[in-house]
């Protein structure tokens, strides 16, 4: 049976590939016509009362806004260079509490401080370099990408190849990218004092300290300060009939180096509490294992149900080495309510299950080897809800400049968990074409 | 063998799907039939990078690049 089975496969395979037809040479349509200009901008706004910072308490409050730049040039024919360049500008309220106690009031983890680490500009620049065969069914890309913010710096390139057969009803790609990333450690600003030849309890800062014993955290500075990622996807996209079409992608992920946030403060239940002022003294910064290794299984399929209705869908199943699985689903509805305007609304669930080394606030004990109160890793549920419009104009009526406007696109998300984390996204976008 | 006959209709339908030509895509090539993400929709996968501990297989980030998983 079973070779009855891979028969049946490759007969198919092969009758797909010889449905190809050459197409003649001479005159080539490029690949794209003329330059393109995106304009991309997000305003994000979150609260919650879970801080990683803090221990797994304290305000999650952040804001970020995310300008971007992409630009898409045909170097000829069969050449596209592509550079999408943006920033991410944010105020965070959590990460504020790294040092709590330069606001000039009382530091307290459910109130935001002043300090530098209050907020900070995360830059990044991609350019990608991709080429087509004559017969637009070979794809070949390359890509590099380099990003920066004050305690973290990464590089990374990549490649990827993709295969269109079966009169371009299927494709199979390929991508494998590399990230190499450093951190400029920061740690909790009541650690500081005891990293190598600090001054430990004797510095005046713990003159007002309060709390019953002395106060000895746990903490030792990380020896890397590297994270390397390595990433291969696969893709698999076929045209199922003339109103539907899907896609398979699977990534598998493998992680190594500093995979801890080192400004993320641990209480341990075993300990006793110190504090300064209203903030609690940190017995330690989340440690977690210096490998992971993930997978994701994801596919798409949307259907064209009229000349009004669409519907895309998406369902994503994860696992990790952390002990953390996780399903994804999505479901979206374009609707063309005149002939360039569509409103899209959209729904998102997402659970995942804890990560093994989890733990609330004062959960874990100092005999552990690992350990976080970050609730990114804990167990939840969460919702989004999205309304969107988009105007297109394939002919490009509406110039500025040398400019045509092809799209314009603006998207509001309300997110929320169930461990009390709400978000709020606002994105855009429009599309010049040069003419 | 649930399974053979299963696998033999998938084939099937990839076969038959096979014979959507060019001239026939009006409805495939619709913009909203989009396999890809749209280019907004990398804000969205850029902040459930960070909040949530899953990522990858959506044509956004997998991990590497930033502070996030």
């Amino acid at each position: 049976m079973k070779k009855l089975g891979f028969i049946l496969f490759f007969s198919c395979f092969i009758t797909g590939v010889a449905q190809e037809i050459p197409e003649e040479e001479g005159f080539k349509i490029r690949v794209l016509e003329s330059t393109e200009v995106e304009f991309l901008t997000s305003l994000y706004t979150q609260d919650g009362d879970n801080a990683a910072v803090s221990g797994g308490i304290g305000t999650e409050e952040l804001t970020d806004f995310t300008p971007t730049l992409v630009v898409s040039i045909p170097l000829n024919a069969d050449d596209v260079l592509t550079i999408d360049a943006g920033i991410s500008a944010y105020t965070s309220a959590s990460s504020s509490n790294v040092d709590p106690w330069d606001n000039g009031g009382p530091a307290d983890p459910f109130t935001a401080s002043s300090g530098a680490s209050s907020s900070d500009i995360w830059s990044n620049f991609n350019g990608t370099y991709s080429h087509s065969s004559n017969d637009r069914n070979r794809i070949w890309t390359a890509k590099l990408s380099v990003s920066s913010e004050y305690d973290y710096f990464s590089i990374g390139f990549g490649g990827g190849y993709a295969w269109l057969f079966n009169d371009k009803n299927t494709e199979i790609g390929i991508t494998a990218n590399v990230y190499l990333d450093t951190w400029n450690a920061i740690y909790p600003y009541e650690l500081r004092f005891f990293e190598a030849n600090g001054p430990g309890l004797s510095s005046s800062f713990f003159s007002n300290i309060t709390g019953n014993g002395t106060y000895a955290p746990s903490f030792s500075e990380f020896e890397s300060e590297n994270r390397n990622s390595y990433a291969v996807g696969l893709n698999f996209s076929q045209i199922l009939s003339k109103d539907l079409q899907g896609s398979l992608s699977v990534d598998l992920v493998q992680q190594e180096g500093l995979l801890s946030t080192p400004f993320q403060r641990v209480y341990f239940a075993d300990r006793p509490d110190f504090y300064v002022e209203n903030f609690q003294l940190a017995d330690d910064v989340e440690q977690l294992p210096e490998t992971r290794s993930k997978i994701a299984v994801g596919g798409r399929l949307n259907y064209f149900l009229n000349s009004i209705f669409v519907v895309r869908t998406y369902y994503r199943f994860y696992t990790d080495d952390w002990g953390i699985s996780s399903n994804t689903a999505k479901v979206e509805l374009p609707i063309k309510i005149f002939q360039k305007f569509t409103i899209y609304p959209s729904y998102r669930y997402y659970d995942q299950t804890a990560a093994d080394h989890f733990a609330a606030y004062e959960e874990h004990v100092s005999t552990e080897e690992f350990y976080t109160s970050d609730y990114d890793l804990s167990k939840f549920k969460a919702n989004q809800y999205g309304l969107g419009i988009l105007y297109t104009d394939i002919f490009t009526n509406f110039h500025l400049w040398h400019f045509g406007l092809k799209t314009a696109d603006l998207k509001y998300n309300y997110y929320k968990r169930d461990s009390g984390l709400t978000a709020h996204l606002l994105s855009g976008g429009v599309k010049f074409i040069m003419e | 063998m649930k399974k053979i006959i299963l696998g033999c209709f998938f084939l099937a339908a990839l076969q038959s799907c096979s014979a959507v030509k060019e001239y026939e895509k009006v409805n495939i090539n619709d913009p909203d039939m989009d396999l890809s993400l749209r280019s907004t929709e990398r804000f969205e996968t850029n902040f459930q990078a960070y909040r949530e501990a899953a990522a990858g297989a959506n044509g956004g980030k997998t991990g590497g690049g930033c502070g996030c998983n």
